[in-house]
């Protein structure tokens, strides 16, 4: 039997990697009141209906996001409908799509799992959600794809984030980021939180994605079949949202602040908040032993973009 | 039928061409809508997307804000296709403003599918009930099965298993391919040298739509088979059906299709089943111009010499076509191509580059992976020998003999010079040639110095 790989693909198969914001502090704060963690996940699962219905070959992952952990919950390429079929008869559920019983499971043991490795106390506030984690895992899934062959779907991210960004993971989104841009994975992300989230921001505009907060979560369906069923081919041809304005800044590696302007490392790049006297990244050691010539280059002023 | 082009294009050029009512009647069937929205554009597919949870006419100036300028024609394309298959329909109203609105049948079956997901037009029988073979297995018997119909089309004496059809439907399915004369053993036209360089999807389609077409003559509603097909090809590969979901007509069809080796009939003790192969399922798929690749057999050395390494009777006689068939061993066929055999090919009607092509494609895995497949002096050799024969060009020209006098022959001799149209000419014998398009002309002139 040819394997799958050695179709040839039209240009619109896409393969999309949803990634899902599980993390139960934003869930359950106000800034959610206006959509419910249901109303979400049956949004969510139209949508995935309706790329796997657009194109037999297209392929859609999920990653849930969680505040301690992020890990796999769907993935269409290994769930043949047969499995499912077996799946539903054990569970007795007849009502309930195959599909929807198997995502709502798996997602339901993820969140078991996220709660049982949260620490004591860590519920001051609303806390972020591990947005890195689970770019990185969309990135080796994708890394992994673009390895089978010269023939396969083109990739895409799709991030349904909610909660405020953790400025203490600002090194390692960035990163995943920039491996993005490497990779040609654009970042698409659609913001169901209160405020407008840096991190994805620029993801989208480093990526070439979209970022969209939309205004009316109740017709979420809507929004994202309208902006990010879009397969890449025919977003050539396609009016979609535009960047307002991106928030550029950087947090500082030091306290994890987010800051307007503050010092970098002349030699690694690394950021700061106040001036030190050793980089704590790379460990260069600034105006000591050259003088006061050393000392300006040293500690240049990162220009807010 | 008229002499296609073989390849019409697909599927839904066929849906499309149905008559209004008979499609609204198909898009009752869920798997009807489904498989319709995946042979769509990407941007029409998009719309219908968009549009789906939209009940109200939308204004054509509205759909058309949804594009970039430099998508315009895109967008056409994708309108005309949607009005085409008459998802959208377009109404004008008072103002003249256009304005579409999408099949109520379509948009309530999509949104189904929407909500529930993709399901399965019926339920595979549970596996322990049946035996089911290996996909490998299933896969050997689809292609033997497809090749013993194609060697049954192109050489009835030839096969020796029978298939089921009957001879008139033979007859339907090698109309065009073959051309009979009276008493004489039938040829293969140049549409049937063609048919046979096409890859299995493409012939397959050829003969599925010749059999879509034939439908209405043995009673059977075109649009009954096509959805039946258009479903059968959502089902999975290698599962068993059981046979008595299927209704009268389907059941019928299903016993040609298992000829064709679309499916696989078996039975049980109690029941029958049938397992869908890989033909049934990719028929949907071809829709989209996806093709599959088979594994290839064809080595082809610079030295001319093509080795063939199959057990397909229907490989040496499409070798055959072109080639020279050196010898037939088990498991292989060694050819050579010389101009001879090729010259055979070209008064067929077989061109360079579909032999060419046919090489490149079946080319067996060793070389599959080299660049070129078939070695450049070979398929440059093959298309200076096409060319060779197109080194002379024909051009009428006009006779003209037993002139009365030297002088007419000469003056008309002038004549004919003087417009740069004479060709030859002998004045012993008093003859000359000159070109067609003078012809008037010259009659004119001979009238005039007759006077």
């Amino acid at each position: 039997m040819a394997p799958i790989a050695s179709k040839l693909y039209t240009d619109d198969v896409s393969l999309v990697v949803l990634l899902l914001d599980t993390n139960p502090y934003f869930w359950t704060s106000s800034s959610s009141s206006s959509l419910s963690f249901s109303h979400f996940i049956s949004h969510v699962l139209s949508f995935v209906n309706s790329i796997l219905l657009l194109n037999q070959l297209n392929q859609v992952v999920i990653i849930a996001t969680g505040h301690n952990t992020c890990g796999y919950i769907y993935d269409s390429s290994l769930s043949s409908v047969s499995s499912s079929i077996s799946a539903n008869e054990s569970s007795g559920d007849a009502k309930m799509p195959a599909f929807c019983s198997e995502v709502l499971k798996s997602l339901e043991d993820f969140v078991k799992n996220d709660e049982s490795l949260s620490s004591v106390d860590a519920g001051n506030g609303v806390g972020s959600s591990l947005l890195s984690g689970s770019l990185s895992m969309a990135l080796c899934y994708v890394q992994r794809v673009f390895r089978t062959g010269p023939l396969h779907p083109q990739p895409r991210i799709l991030c349904l984030h909610g909660s405020p960004d953790g400025p203490e993971q600002y090194v390692a989104v960035m990163n995943s980021i920039f491996s993005a841009q490497r990779s040609m994975v654009p970042v698409d992300s659609c913001v169901i939180g209160a405020q407008h989230s840096a991190f994805l921001q620029q993801a989208s505009y480093i990526t070439g994605g979209v970022y969209l907060k939309p205004q009316y979560l109740d017709g979420l369906f809507q929004y994202l079949s309208t902006v990010f069923a879009t397969d890449l081919h025919s977003r050539k041809f396609i009016q979609l949202p535009k960047p307002v304005g991106v928030d550029f800044r950087a947090s500082c590696f030091c306290h994890k602040n987010t800051i307007d302007m503050g010092y970098i490392c002349s030699v690694c790049l690394s950021i700061f908040c106040m001036p030190h006297k050793k980089c704590s990244t790379c460990g260069s050691e600034y105006g000591q032993a050259q003088s006061d010539a050393s000392t300006l280059s040293g500690q240049k002023r990162k220009e807010p973009s | 039928m008229p002499q296609v082009k073989i390849i019409a294009k697909n599927f839904i050029d066929m849906v499309a061409s149905l008559p209004a009512v008979k499609l609204d009647m198909l898009y009752a069937n869920p798997f009807i809508c489904e498989a319709i929205l995946r042979s769509l554009p990407p941007l029409a597919k998009k719309y219908v997307l968009q549009m789906m949870y939209i009940d109200a006419p939308i204004p054509a100036k509205s759909l058309e804000e949804w594009v970039l300028p430099d998508g315009l024609s895109k967008h056409r394309v994708a309108i005309d296709r949607l009005i085409q298959l008459r998802v959208l329909s377009e109404t004008v109203d008072r103002k003249k403003e256009t304005s579409y609105e999408m099949n109520k049948k379509f948009q309530i079956n999509l949104q189904k599918q929407l909500i529930h997901g993709g399901i399965l037009p019926r339920e595979p029988m549970a596996s322990s009930s049946v035996i089911l073979p290996s996909s490998e297995e299933l896969e050997i018997y689809a292609l033997e099965q497809w090749e013993h119909f194609l060697l049954h089309l192109i050489s009835s004496n030839q096969s020796e298993k029978l298939t089921n059809f009957s001879s008139s439907m033979m007859k339907v399915f090698q109309r065009g391919l073959l051309s009979q004369r009276d008493k004489e053993a039938s040829r293969l036209t140049e549409y049937g040298f063609q048919f046979l360089l096409m890859e299995t999807n493409a012939q397959l389609w050829y003969i599925i739509r010749e059999y879509i077409a034939n439908a209405e003559e043995r009673g059977v509603d075109p649009a009954n088979i096509i959805s039946f097909l258009l479903e059968l090809s959502f089902h999975e590969t290698g599962q068993a059906y059981n046979i008595n979901t299927l209704n009268e007509v389907q059941l019928n069809t299903i016993k040609d299709l298992s000829d064709l080796g679309l499916v696989k009939l078996q039975q049980g003790r109690k029941e029958s089943w049938f397992l869908p192969t890989k033909l049934a399922t990719t028929l949907s798929v071809s829709l989209s111009d996806t093709a599959t690749r088979k594994q290839g057999y064809v080595v082809v050395e610079t030295n001319f010499k093509m080795y063939a390494y199959s057990t397909s009777k229907l490989h040496c006689e499409i070798m055959r076509l072109f080639a020279r068939i050196e010898y037939e061993l088990p498991n292989l066929i060694v050819g050579a191509i010389n101009k001879e055999s090729l010259y055979n090919a070209f008064d067929n009607g077989i061109t360079s580059d579909q032999i060419v092509s046919f090489l490149q494609q079946n080319a067996h895995p060793r070389v599959a992976e080299k660049v070129p497949t078939v070695p450049e002096n070979v398929t440059d050799q093959i298309r200076l020998w096409e060319s060779d024969l197109n080194r002379v060009e024909m051009a009428p020209a006009q006779f003209y003999d037993e002139f009365p006098s030297k002088d007419l022959f000469e003056a008309v001799c002038d004549f004919a010079r003087e417009y740069g149209a004479l060709l030859w000419d002998d004045s012993k014998k008093m003859q000359l040639v000159v070109k067609g398009e003078l012809h008037n002309e010259m009659r004119e002139f001979l009238r005039r110095q007759k006077q």
